[in-house]
Formats: structure tokens, C-alpha cells, sequence
């Protein structure tokens, strides 16, 4: 299984198009990249660069207007079957924003179980908060009574529940403070080796990137910039001007004219 | 030594709910001069209010008190309407976070920079015009005169902000308040944005007040920090000195960032300890 041969997703000249004629906007073009069983792999981006989009497309949430997936070697069909939606959930990027204001944890992660016909709700609600660390005394409140960090614990239960294979992450930390954001990086990292989950992490920040995952896709505009392994971003090899201007713009600000190397003027 | 520009001692901001008190800034106490001073802290740790408190901005049911809150000698806790009106806008200015919730989206970019600057200084509207699209090519837009035409939703955030930039340098404040002006923006744009904001403050000799949550970015930015938790001030710091931060707050916060240069794993977790708050 972890051989590496094995494909969790294949993504081949994927296409998303919205509007038509003068409208026309290509939010995705033509873009391909592979995901093995248990690796974290990340999107990286700025906003319009269609990371989102991607993550949307594969679950079947943008209108994908050419390429194709294959999941664990299989077409992706539209719209995605039960089976599709079992082994891969998506968690959001706002906490605040994705569960449902009038609903109780309870009837949260109730709901995926009914729709998928699960047994033993009762003790797979317990276990899903145990394993994002929260404790039995969360299981009926409301959104409002937890923090940003408990509501995205929440979102990650809730995708957790259906035991998927692969778990699609959206910004999963950019609304939370840098303290929250420790914890829950953490807490993914964890879930991933003890479960042998695959993820796909998209994010702006190469750190939280590198934190997490092994292989990374650098888009810009709606195009595949790179692709490359966290170690070589670590190195700084990035092969790109562009991504060598991500990486020094993440090292916070440089004077002009300062010892820091800018990597407009050096690239 | 001239005298400082603004000065605070002693600030509270209390917010009286029916659910009790909520003390969002608890007696912060700095001097300023034109320099460079950064407030960093987590979401609730008092930031903003404090910024607003300045202004007197502070919203309902806020209720702000002060041993002493002084801006260039004028007593700013007693002030009238009519001091205000002269002091705020002109002389101290504040940018936020998103252009498209501070721009009025039904007026143009440079009438409302026109507006800005005709209600403080006696200008025609020709000279405030020009004034207009100066300030617009001062925050580097290529094309001042066509984006002086636009309206917010047709411009990027970035451009949007560097128009609420230009807006709020218009009058030449002696104090510019920003807070979390690049948070809402990409990273290459935030860069951009920065140096802008750096050249501009440079130029003029105004004080700024940096207002935002990333202790890096406004470590490398200001001349002095002040990192704030549950509306105190934890720990003054030179920028320089940031490797040598004493309090285990900001020594936590740098701690618990994931960095390119180190893969250790897990992240250390900040542990708060309620002796801060004492």
C-alpha cells in the first residue's frame, strides 16, 4: 500500500471554466498532478489562482469543463455517487461559516451517518471527538458556545466520521490565530499517520505547506507554476521566479536596499 | 527632545454588556514620537480597540478611560465635537483591514479622496483634483487617472487599499493608525503595499502606529513592538530584539509559527497562564 504505486487521485488536464463568451473567465487550465495513498499533498497560491477551485472541482462543487479523475484508479463519475462522497470529505476554511448555527455537534455529525446509513452512532460520535480532542461534554452544544479552534475540530469530526480515505483541506487554518493554528496543524499531522489518511492542503502559506505536506503544486493565475517536493522548498531550489518570490515574501518584510535579498530584483 | 507626539497612560476600554464586563484594554500606557511602533497580539488580546480608543472611535457600549491620553499636547479624553472634527481625518488618520467594507461603493475613487481632502483644507475642486491624483501616483498606481474614475468594486483589494492609503495621507497627518492593512491581501501584494506605506512614512516624518497580528511582519516593519495579551501589554520589545523576547507569550507565539528553516514536529503549543492577566 504505502509502496507508493498505488494513486489515491489522478487528476488529468482538469479544465474549470465559468461564464461564456466575453465573460468567459478560466479559473482552471488544463491542470495535472497526481496524489499517492497516504501523502499530504498542497495546492499553494495566491487568491484567483484557482487552488480553491481545484479542491471544489473534485468533489463536484465547480463545473469541471474538461480533463479527467480517477479515484483509486477509477473515473471520477458526475454527479459523484454515495460511494465518492464516503471515502472523500472536504473541511472548510471558515469555522465560522460552515456549521450549521442551530445545530448541536450532535446533529452535525449526526447527519452523514443517516445519509450514509452507518450503525453504532452513539459510540462513533464519542470516538470522533476523542480523536479531535474534544471531550464528551462538547457533544451538545451549539456552534456559538466554542471557539474558532473547537468549531474547526468540529468541521474535521465531521468530515472524519464517514472514515474517508482522502480529505480534502481548504485553508484549514487561515482564520485561526497562530496559537490555534499550532494545535490544529498538529492535530492533522497526528490523524494522518495514525489513520493513513491522504490529504489535499490548500493554502497561501508555504510554512503551514511545508508543516504538513510532502509534494507541493505552486498555481498562479489558473496555471500549474511547479511542482515540487517540501524538501526542495526547504532548500529554496524552488526553479521558478515566482515561487522564489513566495518564499521571500514569507520571510516578512525587507527594506529596499537591506541585506535581505528581494527576489524581484535578484530573479 | 521634542515632546511626543501622542501620549497614553492608564487606558481602559470596558465594555458593559448584560452579560457582565467585558475589559477589552486594561490601563496600556506608551509614549510615541514619529516613529514606528507595532501592536501585536491574538484575536481579543486588545489591538484594535486601543487603536479605536485613540480615535475616539470606540463603539457602543465601549466606555474608554484614561489617567492621561494626550495627542501633541490636546487633551483628547475631553475633546468636543469641534476638536475632533479638526484632529480626526486631518491630523491622525486610521486605515483597516478590508478597502471593500471602508471605500463607499457608490462614489469614486477620487471624489472620495477629493471629499476626504476639501473637508479639511480649503481647496477648489481642481486643486483637489490634482491633489487626488498626486496622492494616487504617491501609492505607485500606474494609472492615476483612470483609477481615480473607478468605483471600489472595480479595483483589486490591493488597489483598493493603496486608494484608502492615498485617501488617508491626503490631509499629511502627523499620526497614521493602520490596522491590519495588508491582512486581507496576498503575500506579493502585501509586500508591495508595505514598502509604500514604509516610503511614505519615512518621507513625511509621521508617527505610525502598526496595528496587526503577525509578530514576524511587524517585527520586520516597526522600530518598536508592543505585544499585547487579554488587553495588557506583555512585553515591550526594540524590533531588533525580537530573538530576545523575555515574556513566554511572545517567546510562544514566535515558537508555535511553522517555519520553512525548521521541520521539527509537533509545533510547540502556546500554554497561557492566567498569572498574566493578574
Amino acid at each position: 500500500m504505502s509502496d507508493g504505486i498505488l494513486k489515491m487521485l489522478e487528476v488529468d488536464n482538469l479544465a474549470v471554466t465559468y461564464g461564456s463568451g466575453r465573460l468567459i473567465n478560466h479559473a482552471v487550465k488544463k491542470v495535472s498532478f497526481q496524489v499517492e495513498q497516504g501523502e499530504a499533498y498542497g495546492l499553494v497560491g495566491e487568491s484567483g489562482s484557482g487552488k480553491s477551485t481545484i479542491l471544489r472541482a473534485i468533489c463536484g462543487l465547480a463545473p469541471v469543463s474538461g480533463g479527467t479523475m480517477r479515484l483509486n484508479g477509477a473515473p471520477v463519475t458526475s454527479p459523484r455517487d454515495q460511494n465518492f462522497h464516503r471515502s472523500v470529505q472536504m473541511v472548510f476554511q471558515d469555522p465560522y461559516g460552515s456549521l450549521h448555527p442551530r445545530h448541536t455537534v450532535d446533529r452535525v455529525l449526526s447527519e452523514p451517518m443517516a445519509i450514509h446509513g452507518l450503525d453504532s452512532r452513539n459510540d462513533r460520535i464519542v470516538q470522533a471527538l476523542a480523536e479531535v480532542g474534544l471531550g464528551p461534554t462538547f457533544r451538545f452544544r451549539f456552534p456559538h458556545q466554542l471557539s474558532g479552534g473547537q468549531r474547526q475540530r468540529v468541521a474535521i469530526a465531521r468530515a472524519l466520521i464517514l472514515e474517508p480515505k482522502l480529505l480534502l483541506l481548504d485553508e484549514p487554518t487561515s482564520a485561526l490565530d497562530a496559537s490555534v493554528q499550532a494545535e490544529i496543524l498538529n492535530l492533522l499531522d497526528d490523524l494522518r499517520r495514525k489513520r493513513g489518511l491522504t490529504y489535499i492542503l490548500v493554502s497561501h502559506d508555504l510554512a503551514v505547506v511545508s508543516y504538513l505536506c510532502n509534494r507541493l503544486l505552486v498555481m498562479r493565475n489558473g496555471d500549474a507554476i511547479e511542482e515540487l517536493t517540501t524538501d526542495r522548498l526547504r532548500e529554496g531550489s524552488a526553479s521558478s521566479d515566482y515561487t522564489r518570490t513566495l518564499l521571500s515574501a514569507s520571510h516578512g518584510f525587507a527594506r529596499r536596499g537591506s541585506h535581505v535579498p528581494n527576489a524581484r530584483a535578484t530573479g | 527632545m521634542t515632546a511626543p507626539l501622542l501620549e497614553l497612560d492608564g487606558l481602559h476600554v470596558d465594555f458593559h454588556l448584560r452579560s457582565g464586563t467585558v475589559h477589552a484594554v486594561r490601563g496600556l500606557s506608551f509614549t510615541l514620537g514619529r516613529e514606528r511602533l507595532g501592536i501585536v497580539g491574538e484575536s481579543g488580546s486588545g489591538k484594535s480597540q486601543t487603536g479605536r480608543a485613540i480615535l475616539g472611535l470606540t463603539p457602543p457600549p465601549g466606555h474608554v478611560t484614561a489617567k492621561k491620553m494626550t495627542f501633541d499636547g490636546i487633551d483628547l479624553l475631553n475633546a468636543n465635537k469641534e476638536t475632533w472634527r479638526k484632529l480626526r481625518g486631518r491630523r491622525l488618520t486610521m486605515v483597516m483591514q478590508d478597502p471593500k467594507y471602508s471605500l463607499n461603493p457608490i462614489m469614486t475613487i477620487g471624489d472620495q479622496i477629493m471629499e476626504t481632502f476639501r473637508s479639511h483644507v480649503k481647496a477648489s475642486r481642481s486643486e483637489a483634483r490634482d491633489k487626488a491624483i498626486e496622492m494616487l501616483e504617491a501609492v505607485q498606481i500606474r494609472d492615476p487617472g483612470r483609477v481615480f474614475s473607478l468605483y471600489p468594486h472595480e479595483v483589486s483589494g490591493g488597489m483598493g487599499q493603496r486608494a484608502m492609503i492615498a485617501m488617508m495621507l491626503v490631509t499629511d497627518p502627523d499620526l497614521f493608525i493602520a490596522d491590519e492593512i495588508t491582512s486581507a491581501l496576498d503575500v506579493t501584494v502585501q509586500m508591495e503595499v508595505l514598502h509604500i506605506l514604509d516610503e511614505l512614512v519615512a518621507e513625511r516624518g509621521m508617527g505610525l502606529i502598526f496595528i496587526s497580528h503577525d509578530l514576524k511582519l511587524v517585527s520586520s516593519f516597526c522600530d518598536r513592538v508592543l505585544v499585547m495579551y487579554g488587553g495588557r501589554v506583555m512585553e515591550e520589545l526594540s524590533a531588533s530584539q525580537l530573538g530576545n523576547a523575555q515574556h513566554p507569550y511572545t517567546q510562544g507565539l514566535l515558537k508555535c509559527l511553522p517555519t520553512l528553516d525548521n521541520a521539527s514536529r509537533p509545533l510547540p503549543v502556546l500554554t497561557r497562564d492566567p498569572e498574566w492577566l493578574a
